[in-house]
């Protein structure tokens, strides 16, 4: 190791994770000081790296953001009106898997306006939505305790681990369809989620337009991801009128996103996921 | 050879079958939550979810993830193998290093990230040093 590196402040020593167990002697503490001196700091990484090099070792599959994540954010951004942004009940109408699935992914992410909104009913109502689409497509067994956990936990009024139990509960339907051997699915699981997670995002963004709320839209590695997952998905799939719908849906924000993001283009995703999230809900 | 070396052969490959068993994934991500876990208590929400493979010495893999702006997170990796060293770093979409804060101990390492822009950025994962020719990885991750 290269003295030099010693110095750098970005890259320093942890807490020794496994000295939990220890007693606190002297001996003890000073063993681990010399031990954290040892081996606790590590080579500086680069200031920058050529990312070019990069895409032949990446991961197959980018990080698809949590709806948490967003609705993290938009806690921050100020206090909107999420009763208003709430959308009417819509699985009366569920179709093909294809359009479950995507249901599925519109209905978890619905659960967390109605976690904002502290609509106790509607998220009680969203987690039987949930068991239901999953009852449809063969995966209830999977997010069966997950469902029960919202509709106990929403009663309580506990707002943050019910956020955690819909986040889980897309965990672990993605998941179930992959062991399935369903991938595509659950693509459309995470697509349905973020199609309605934009539409919300757009329409709390354009009510009170800030650069910083509109910066959240930056997403167009994202976008790219979830087009070359439709495009890849076998023709039976591809040709299904509602995947094709949201197919062009994709195409038609991609340049909005890949340029300054103005209060006029926020308009217009807001409009395009709107009606995307319409068909989803609709009868095929 | 006579039928006492052709037992004790067996024997010796029944011994060798039973040895303990190699790193797996699921020993890694053990590992990665172990290092998340203080941060967990300090507040973060662990997605309940992880990435994770393995890497040969001083190869390096990227994670591709959309972070928003407001957010802050953790990353920690973690592996399995005794006396193996990991690192992690992120990297925004330009490649200019990101993290606000690393460390790197043995077999676990962290980065965390305010996120100052929203974008992708690039997880950087590492195998530094390792007795083993192939070392399990895992990644998890952490925000609040």
């Amino acid at each position: 190791m290269c003295c030099g590196n010693v110095s750098d402040s970005r890259v320093r020593a942890e807490p020794d994770l496994e000295s939990d167990r220890m007693n606190k002697s002297r001996v003890v503490y000073v063993t681990t000081v010399f031990v954290a001196a040892i081996s606790g700091f590590a080579e500086a990484p680069p200031n920058h790296i050529d990312l070019s090099k990069f895409p032949a070792t990446q991961l197959d599959d980018v990080v698809v953001p949590l709806p948490s994540e967003v609705f993290n954010v938009l806690d921050k951004l100020g206090t909107p009106n999420w009763q208003g942004e709430l959308r009417e009940p819509t699985i009366k109408n569920r179709g093909e898997r294809t359009q479950i699935a995507l249901q599925l992914g519109s209905v978890v992410a619905e659960g967390f306006v109605a976690v904002e909104a502290a609509d106790k009913g509607r998220v009680q109502e969203i987690g039987r939505d949930v068991l239901e689409l999953a009852r449809a497509i063969g995966v209830e067994s999977t997010v069966l305790s997950r469902t029960n956990s919202i509709i106990t936990k929403a009663d309580a009024g506990n707002w943050n681990a019910v956020r955690r139990e819909l986040d889980g509960a897309l965990t672990d339907v993605k998941n179930a369809m992959i062991e399935l051997k369903d991938a595509q699915l659950a693509h459309l699981v995470s697509l349905g989620g973020w199609l309605r997670g934009t539409e919300v995002l757009t329409s709390v963004v354009q009510k009170s337009y800030s650069p910083d709320g509109a910066d959240l839209l930056n997403q167009p590695d994202l976008l790219k991801y979830f087009q070359e997952r439709l495009a890849g998905m076998p023709p039976r799939m591809r040709n299904n009128q509602l995947v094709a719908k949201i197919q062009k849906g994709l195409d038609e924000i991609s340049p909005l996103i890949n340029q300054k993001i103005t209060p006029g283009s926020v308009r217009r995703i807001n409009e395009i996921t709107g009606q995307m999230v319409k068909a989803i809900g609709s009868r095929a | 050879m006579d039928e006492h070396c052709e037992t004790i052969l067996i024997l010796l490959s029944l011994c060798a079958l039973l040895s303990p068993a190699e790193a797996t994934i699921d020993d890694a991500i053990t590992c990665a939550l172990q290092a998340i876990d203080p941060y967990v208590k300090q507040g973060y929400i662990a997605r309940d979810d992880q990435w994770g493979g393995d890497l040969g010495l001083r190869e390096q893999k990227a994670i591709p993830h959309t972070l928003f702006k407001g957010n802050d997170y953790w990353f920690c990796m973690g592996t399995d193998v005794d006396n193996a060293r990991v690192a992690i770093h992120v990297y925004d979409s330009k490649g200019k290093i990101a993290e606000n804060d690393a460390w790197q101990k043995g077999r676990f390492a962290g980065a965390r990230v305010l996120a100052q822009a929203t974008g992708t950025y690039y997880i950087i994962v590492e195998v530094t040093s390792s007795p083993k020719e192939r070392t399990t990885w895992a990644m998890v991750y952490g925000y609040k």
